[in-house]
């Protein structure tokens, strides 16, 4: 039970729900708004996190422009899975969102001279002998630390430090994503979820108005990506496998697909149990070991999934009406 | 038969072929075999009402669809204000004044009946992600649009549903709805897909009511699909009649009602259980 | 020319497991509307199911296949009775039926490997005996699979267009509503869909098994979207398109290797033929080669 008392263990936690909170609100806007099934999101922060990794490791980029290549390529990636694919109706488009996220995480992992393939991107080769790509954002991070230490003594570490660069990014997206919704686009996209022929009729380009909403959906998954990147300093194919976009779409489901707020809760919970499954050594957890817990945690997910559907579908915090009217 | 519709529908057209809004030039349109619209032409003149019947299955919404842009034609040209429109998005044609309804009136169950009027409203500055950034213009649009949008709910009586959702509205009380929100985009020219299928006498009344006040404001021109004669007869200008997708006859309400061939084919029966 | 016959002979093995395992999906698809995430699974649980009787236990390897497909339609007709019943009467729409059928996916693959274990697993099988034909070499587990396999492909083919409960099956997805009022019983009808996809899953698991010698648990899961490439290839919800798309993805996916497809696609870059036929099936022809255009994706 020690570390549920611990504080390094709810200090991951809150950085973990931090930059899933972001990832989720992307899906938020796209599904939450305008009823797209985008089940490649995890697409979104391969791309923006690879990016960082391979132009600052292999091209000595600033983290910084880095960064902001990474987001725009994430953008870019959504741009182009909806100008194919987002004619097609929304099973169809759910499966070839899929099919692309696929396909970006092949393209990384056998591509070896540029990614570091299966090795991750301790494998990209660089001219300079060294292997990280947040040695910039490190400085802040070290910074912040500083300023802790004084106030928390030794808790003071990178992750508590992550929490104070991530959840004000969370908090302004959060707050931004809530005045999108309140605005006559939104109301647009909402109708779109019903009927495309009606505000098509009324003079609005309904593609259009999908395929921002999936563009912008993007952004936040890449800058999900970006967060992630800087967490855990390093990355690997596997980081990115399909079951990342279904945490993110368990938290989405949790809040209730169109409630902006209930995502702060959703998101820690998912922190938790994320965390919990990984670091938390009571019985009966202590009796497995580090890859069955691995397990469980796919297995508390996929239970958690199904348990909301069947009982509970508009969320912890949405109107059952929503869901159902679907 | 063919004499009869051409010459009646050419006097027509030489009063008022300078003015015509809508031209439509022999056009069809074909599924896998079936041809629900066969070489159909007509014009539509400014600030007429026409009505387009026949009995179901005649292509009078197929016609609609193709006239609306979400059908695009197989052969043929469609002239709207002097500009070909049949190759052109839907929404595009609507941006240009052609708005047009559904067949049982298609409104949006989870919008509040005042959203759904205000999407209606054209030219936003909300519909553009640039215009996310102009606040104060996108604020006063709203504030118009919702001024607007009162004012048609007073119009046809439904101000106190304003802030529900539109699904909890009645079968007639959505037909009023859907004609309001048509309106709300200040057409040039306005397609009805039988506005007065399934709704009770009083409201069609009401319904033809509010026709009969907004072309006395001759701002509008209408052309309204319908598959009874005698609804139409008093508030139309012009009636086009149409079976197997062909115009069968075209003129003005009072031959049409004289007229053998839509008898024959058309209203025979009906006429003579009234007669 | 012997590399022609070698891949075309890969082609069609591989080819009729992907039939197997699409025309379950494409059943589900059809009758219940349905896009099965956990299929992948399926294939996973009856590959090691079959290896833990066949060779932990040292059953007889037939008897563990038959085992294998009824403990497939056991958890299959659980599910229904649990969760997807429940579902369909709270009226669940598409969103929840997706999320639900991968949340099944991610609670199977950690009970499967939880009872199982992660090692990699192979049957007793000797799988390194080749015959000689016309310059190719096939794998003596390959001709097994494909003998075995085309067999079933002709009884499944036979039970829809045969069988009463088959019959039904179409008549059912063809018009549920007039189905349901011309005596179809529904539930039998979605039972059997149910039984019959969890047969298929365990079977092709096994021969995929075979095929590839040696598996481990992220077998299926890695096959699944070439699954959804075949069913939409064979146009969805139609059954014995998926077995012909099955066959054709197969068959493409291994001579897209040789040098006249731009150069030959490298091995490792397999499954990205079968996720590109997807993404360009949906773009070009998303009604599938037996649908016809006017059918709403």
């Amino acid at each position: 039970m020690d570390a549920f008392v611990q504080p390094g263990f709810w200090v991951f936690v809150l950085a973990l729900a931090g930059i899933y909170g972001i990832f989720a609100l992307g899906l938020q806007i796209q599904y939450g708004v305008g009823g797209i099934m985008n089940f490649g999101h995890v697409g979104m922060m391969a791309v923006s996190g690879y990016t960082i990794a391979v132009l600052v490791i292999k091209y000595q980029w600033s983290f910084w422009w880095a960064a902001f290549v990474g987001v725009v390529l994430a953008a870019l990636l959504g741009a182009l899975l909806g100008l194919t694919t987002l004619r097609l109706s929304g099973d169809y488009f759910a499966i070839a969102s899929i099919a692309f996220a696929e396909i970006t995480r092949y393209w990384i992992l056998n591509t070896d001279s540029v990614t570091g393939g299966t090795q991750g991107t301790l494998a990209i080769p660089n001219p300079l002998g060294f292997g990280g790509y947040t040695n910039q954002p490190d400085l802040i991070l070290t910074w912040i630390s500083d300023r802790l230490y004084p106030i928390v003594g030794d808790e003071a570490s990178r992750d508590m430090s992550m929490i104070f660069i991530v959840w004000p990014f969370l908090f302004l997206f959060i707050w931004i994503a809530s005045k999108l919704q309140q605005t006559s686009w939104a109301r647009v996209l909402r109708a779109t979820r019903e009927d495309d022929d009606v505000p098509r009729s009324l003079g609005k380009n309904v593609f259009r108005f999908r395929l921002q909403t999936l563009v912008i959906g993007s952004v936040f998954g890449g800058i999900a990506g970006v967060f992630w990147a800087l967490q855990f300093a390093l990355l690997a194919p596997e980081d990115f496998l399909r079951i990342v976009t279904f945490y993110g779409w368990m938290i989405l489901i949790l809040a209730g697909a169109t409630r902006v707020k209930g995502l702060i809760i959703a998101s820690i919970f998912f922190g938790f149990l994320y965390g919990s499954t990984r670091f938390l050594e009571f019985w009966p957890l202590s009796l497995l070991s580090s890859p069955e817990r691995a397990y469980l945690r796919v297995f508390l997910i996929g239970f958690v999934i199904v348990l909301l559907m069947l009982k509970r579908p508009q969320g912890l915090f949405g109107k059952r009406q929503e869901m159902v009217l679907e | 038969m063919e004499n009869l519709a051409s010459a009646s529908s050419t006097s027509l057209d030489n009063s008022s072929s300078d003015f015509a809004i809508l031209d439509v030039r022999n056009i069809s349109v074909s599924f896998g075999g079936v041809r629900p619209v066969q070489d159909v032409s007509f014009k539509i003149s400014e600030n007429s009402f026409t009505s387009v019947i026949g009995p179901n299955g005649a292509g009078k919404t197929s016609l609609f669809n193709l006239i609306s842009g979400m059908n695009k034609v197989s052969a043929g040209e469609i002239i709207f204000r002097q500009q070909a429109i049949q190759a052109i998005h839907p929404h595009k044609i609507a941006q240009k004044g052609l708005i047009r309804t559904f067949q049982g009136a298609k409104i949006i169950k989870r919008l509040t009946v005042a959203e759904n009027l205000m999407m209606a409203v054209q030219g936003n500055p909300g519909d553009n992600l640039s215009g996310f950034l102009r606040i104060r213009a996108r604020r006063d649009f709203e504030a118009q649009a919702r001024a607007e949008a009162m004012r048609r709910l007073d119009q046809v009586g439904l101000t106190k549903f304003a802030d529900e959702y539109a699904g909890i509205l009645s079968g007639g009380q959505r037909k009023l709805l859907d004609l309001s929100r048509a309106l709300m985009a200040k057409p040039s020219l306005l397609l009805l897909d039988e506005p007065f299928a399934g709704v009770n006498p009083t409201l069609v009344e009401k319904l033809i009511m509010v026709l009969g006040e907004l072309r006395k404001e001759k701002s509008m021109t209408f052309l309204l699909i319908e598959h009874d004669l005698e609804t139409v007869m008093n508030i139309s200008d012009r009636v086009i009649v149409m079976a197997d997708g062909k115009i069968i006859a075209d003129g003005l309400p009072g031959a049409i009602y004289e007229n053998e061939v839509v008898i024959d084919a058309y209203l025979g029966s009906r006429r003579k259980e009234i007669k | 020319m012997s590399d022609l016959i070698q891949y075309t002979f890969n082609g069609l093995v591989v080819g009729s497991i992907f039939a197997i395992a699409a025309v379950g999906i494409s059943l589900l698809y059809s009758v219940l509307r349905l896009v099965n995430f956990a299929a992948g699974d399926f294939l996973t649980l009856g590959a090691f199911l079959t290896y833990f009787l066949s060779v932990t236990l040292e059953l007889n390897f037939f008897f563990s296949i038959v085992v294998s497909m009824l403990a497939g339609m056991g958890i299959s007709w659980f599910l229904e009775l649990v969760l997807w019943r429940n579902l369909r009467r709270n009226k669940a729409g598409t969103l929840a039926l997706f999320l639900v059928a991968t949340g099944v996916a991610l609670m199977l693959r950690p009970i499967i490997q939880f009872l199982f274990g992660t090692e990699t697993r192979k049957f007793n099988i000797d799988i390194l005996k080749t015959y000689d034909f016309l310059g190719a070499r096939i794998a003596h587990t390959q001709l097994l699979v494909l003998i075995f396999a085309s067999a079933s492909i002709l009884v499944i083919a036979l039970f829809i267009s045969k069988a009463r409960i088959g019959k039904d099956m179409r008549a059912y997805a063809n018009n549920p509503g007039l189905a349901a009022v011309s005596g179809i019983n529904v539930d039998r009808v979605v039972l059997a869909t149910w039984l019959i996809s969890g047969a298929l899953g365990s079977l092709a698991g096994v021969f995929q098994g075979l095929v590839q010698g040696q598996f481990n648990n992220s077998m299926g899961e890695s096959l699944l979207l070439s699954f959804f490439a075949a069913v939409v290839l064979g146009t969805i919800g139609d059954a014995y398109g998926a077995l012909v798309g099955g066959l054709l993805l197969g068959l493409f996916m291994e001579l897209s290797q040789l040098s006249f497809f731009f150069g030959g696609v490298p091995s490792n870059y397999k499954p990205v033929v079968a996720f590109a036929t997807l993404v360009l099936v949906l773009l070009f022809k998303p009604e599938g080669i037996f649908g016809y255009r006017g059918r709403k994706v």
